[in-house]
């Protein structure tokens, strides 16, 4: 077999192995156009190919003519897929380039039909033969087709158009692409028109062999598009190595949220559909077969708490993103279940919410422990308070019988001003106002008292300070006197309320009076003072601090004296300052002892102001 | 003379006992004066005035007991009177044994209340009585001389003159002119009257007998 005939059908079969492959590429994934494109380039110039080669083997003109003619189809689809395939790789070029040549290519189908032989030649009228290759090929010899013009001016046109293409590639920073796909594409266009142009105007005396030059392209453009082909394919390990530890990931997470009871939920927002775990619906009751709906969860909540869920969840919604509960959930079967809910929303590119997803488990137990510890928490405040009050009760007999004292004496006043032959009715009426007012001073005293001594709930609402201390203050009042102390209190102006439970932050504050007190007592010493202050602690704040003249904690002390039974009295529980500290803690506050610079104890603590609290 | 109508001084720090109490024992004929401290009673307080002091137990600052030692110490040492809301062992013990004339609760009974300051009212003018006659008997002795002084302890002890003369080594007749002078200058006629006028001054008392 002739070189001539090895190297053209090689060139020829190699392109159409490319061709295939590119048309497979496309058709597994049928975006990719410029492999459909690329598949049409490489068919184009295995077809030009083996044109080439016929013609170089044809023995007489009559065998010639019609092979050109039908090559020109070969060529009509090779340029035209290159113009495509350089607007859609390199996604560059100007259109109505683009257009002109595959217009221009395309007309001259028509003339290479309709008008002589072919395009080339109206008539071969011989041929004539060289070497190639140390073989004897065909040249065809003959009268030109006028129109062959118009194919050249395509041929430049194709040249313009793939140099200004790779430019603006260039241009916009693809270099390489630039280079490798522009370059080689305007050198092998170049270099295989140069050749056909030439040799048609009989400068060279050569047959066609642009196929060769075309295969040239096409191996390069096939180098790049399996580049592309290879990195493809190692982003697809990639992806598949990332879903394998993905996969991993979620056994891990499935093995954990199965293990800590955890259910999962998810809340579709924009279609409002929701998705949850099996062990979510366990959680709240639903069989696994039932559709869920958003509504006929919410349902589920029990009535009392259903508004703060409803609101946490629009709450996360509209703003934060992040949703926290904790709520009771009645089941079919009317067990009471304590549900602690954590989620959060996903939102798209321009903020709209999407996605709610979350997780939720039983808190039941936890609840349940809670509950007995405020229950326990109650009782040991309370027992506190009947204590501290055995202690104070000749103080509050003092207290009660201070004004029915003055009740008493103001009636029998009136009653002798009556016996008179003419009553002073003005110093009655006085009389009696003041009686009134005795009265509704000893009803205080006993309102105050009473309401230390019930066993009670907490019950947190705004709280003057004002009022609190000096409730406190007028129920010790006599007892301070009968140890020669003196209480006094600096309110400051304009406190805002606190929130918390009066009566619980009485029993402190009564406390800690009472500790100061008897602090005194063990020092002996001159100046026996007890202050009561409150002022603003930074902004949302307010400091109450009971400080007395004594001898201060001892240092050994200071650590212990919150602990339970650590007491210094002789006849003490040590459950004062421990009780004080949990109900301070209850309330969001924080309890503290000092010693002042000047000496003696400060015990303080904070409160959050109810304008704050109610916010939350 | 205005400044002889006895004065209730009540003292309490609680102002609406005050005027209750003040209200009332004026409505039974007091004359009543009202303060709101131990320490405004003491600085108010005359020399001379007659009357008794009605005061709280309870008071800061100085309160009753202290308010009762404080007024001992005067020359005007008025009868005190307390008032609690709450009978209260210790303290009322305390301020019996130091001659408080009653204890009363805020809420006695009107007639004992009324019965309590009549009483140390008629205490403080008899003590004040006491106090007067021992004044002016106390300036009669001041008139007498050493010597009479001496012979006048010898008489009270029962000393026969003769003895008395020996004892001072003078004349029996020189005993009797100081006997003479003495009962003239303390304005009285025998020996037994003598006698319990010194008693009752506390002169010449014998150094009380150990006890076994």
């Amino acid at each position: 077999m002739s070189l001539v005939t090895i190297i053209w059908s090689m060139s020829a079969s190699a392109s159409l192995m490319l061709a295939s492959i590119n048309f497979m590429v496309w058709f597994q994934n049928r975006k990719l156009w410029a492999n459909l494109l690329f598949s049409l380039l490489a068919t184009g110039t295995a077809g030009w190919s083996i044109c080439e080669m016929w013609m170089m083997h044809a023995a007489t003109p009559a065998e010639f003519a019609p092979v050109l003619k039908w090559g020109h189809v070969a060529v009509w689809l090779l340029i035209v897929s290159l113009v495509g395939f350089v607007r859609l790789y390199l996604k560059t070029g100007r259109s109505w380039l683009a257009w002109t040549v595959f217009g221009t290519r395309t007309l001259l189908l028509f003339p290479n039909f309709l008008v002589g032989q072919n395009l080339n030649f109206l008539e071969i009228t011989r041929l004539g033969h060289m070497r190639l290759l140390g073989e004897s090929v065909a040249i065809a010899e003959g009268t030109p087709n006028p129109w062959i013009v118009l194919g050249e001016i395509n041929l430049v046109l194709l040249i313009i158009f793939v140099v200004d293409a790779s430019l603006m590639t260039w241009r916009q920073g693809e270099r390489r692409r630039a280079l490798t796909v522009g370059g080689s594409i305007v050198f092998f266009v170049f270099v295989s028109s140069g050749q056909a142009l030439l040799v048609h105007w009989k400068v060279l005396i050569l047959p066609y062999v642009g196929s060769i030059f075309f295969m040239g392209l096409v191996l390069v453009m096939g180098y790049e598009l399996s580049s592309e082909t290879i990195h493809a394919s190692e982003l697809g390990r990639k992806l598949q190595k990332t879903e394998a530890g993905l996969h991993e990931v979620k056994e891990t997470m499935r093995l954990a949220v199965e293990g800590a009871n955890f259910g999962i939920w998810n809340r579709d927002l924009v279609r409002n559909e929701v998705w949850a775990t099996d062990k979510w619906c366990a959680l709240f009751g639903f069989t696994k077969a039932q559709p869920l709906k958003f509504d006929q969860i919410v349902e589920r909540v029990h009535p009392a708490d259903r508004d703060t869920v409803q609101f946490l969840l629009q709450k996360a919604i509209e703003s934060h993103g992040i949703y926290d509960a904790e709520y009771r959930v009645v089941l079919p079967s009317g067990e009471l279940r304590w549900i602690g809910s954590h989620g959060a929303v996903e939102f798209d590119d321009s903020g709209k919410p999407i996605l709610f997803r979350g997780v939720s488990h039983d808190i039941t137990w936890r609840k349940a422990a809670e509950q007995e510890a405020e229950n326990l928490r109650r009782q040991i405040a309370h027992a506190g308070r009947v204590s501290m009050m055995g202690q104070l009760a000749s103080s509050l007999a003092h207290e009660i019988n201070q004004p029915l004292g003055a009740i008493l004496r103001n009636a029998e006043a009136a009653e002798l001003f009556m016996q008179e032959p003419t009553p002073d009715l003005e110093e009655i009426r006085t009389i009696l106002a003041d009686i009134r007012k005795d009265d509704q001073r000893a009803g205080n005293v006993i309102d105050r008292m009473r309401s230390l001594l019930k066993r009670r709930d907490m019950d947190k609402r705004p709280v003057d300070v004002g009022e609190l201390i000096r409730g406190v203050v007028a129920l010790v009042h006599s007892d301070a006197a009968a140890r020669h102390i003196n209480l006094d209190m600096a309110i400051a102006d304009n406190l805002p309320p606190v929130f918390g439970d009066l009566v619980h932050l009485q029993q402190v504050l009564l406390n800690l009076i009472v500790n100061g007190m008897d602090a005194l007592d063990e020092a002996k010493s001159a100046d026996r003072r007890v202050s009561v202050t409150a002022a603003l602690d930074g902004p949302g704040k307010v400091e109450i601090a009971v400080s007395d003249s004594g001898r201060g904690i001892p240092a050994d002390n200071l650590a212990n004296i919150f602990d339970p039974f650590f007491t210094t009295k002789s006849n003490g529980m040590g459950m004062g300052l421990p009780i004080s500290r949990t109900i301070i803690e209850a309330h969001g506050g924080r309890l503290w002892a000092e010693n002042g610079n000047k000496g003696g104890a400060s015990f303080r603590f904070t409160l959050p102001i109810a304008q704050n609290e109610a916010a939350k | 003379m205005t400044a002889t109508v006895p004065i209730v001084h009540v003292v309490d720090d609680d102002a609406s006992f005050l005027a209750a109490i003040s209200r009332l024992l004026r409505a039974n004929g007091f004359a009543v004066k009202t303060y709101s401290s131990a320490h405004e009673f003491l600085s108010q307080l005359d020399a001379h005035a007659p009357g008794c002091v009605l005061a709280d137990l309870r008071m800061p600052q100085m309160n009753g007991l202290d308010l009762q030692s404080a007024l001992a110490q005067t020359s005007n040492p008025l009868p005190i009177l307390f008032l609690t809301g709450h009978g209260d062992i210790p303290s009322s013990v305390r301020a019996m044994r130091d001659g408080a004339e009653d204890f009363l609760e805020k809420r006695a009974p009107h007639e004992r209340l009324i019965q309590a300051v009549s009483r140390a009212l008629a205490r403080d003018s008899r003590e004040r009585e006491e106090r007067e006659r021992q004044r002016e008997l106390r300036a009669l002795f001041d008139t007498l001389t050493d010597r009479e002084r001496e012979v006048l302890s010898h008489v009270v002890r029962g000393r026969l003159n003769k003895q008395i003369a020996a004892d001072l080594n003078i004349h029996e007749r020189t005993v009797k002119l100081h006997r003479t002078a003495i009962t003239t200058k303390l304005k009285v006629q025998s020996v037994a009257e003598l006698t319990r006028l010194t008693e009752e001054l506390g002169l010449f008392r014998e150094p009380a007998p150990n006890l076994p």
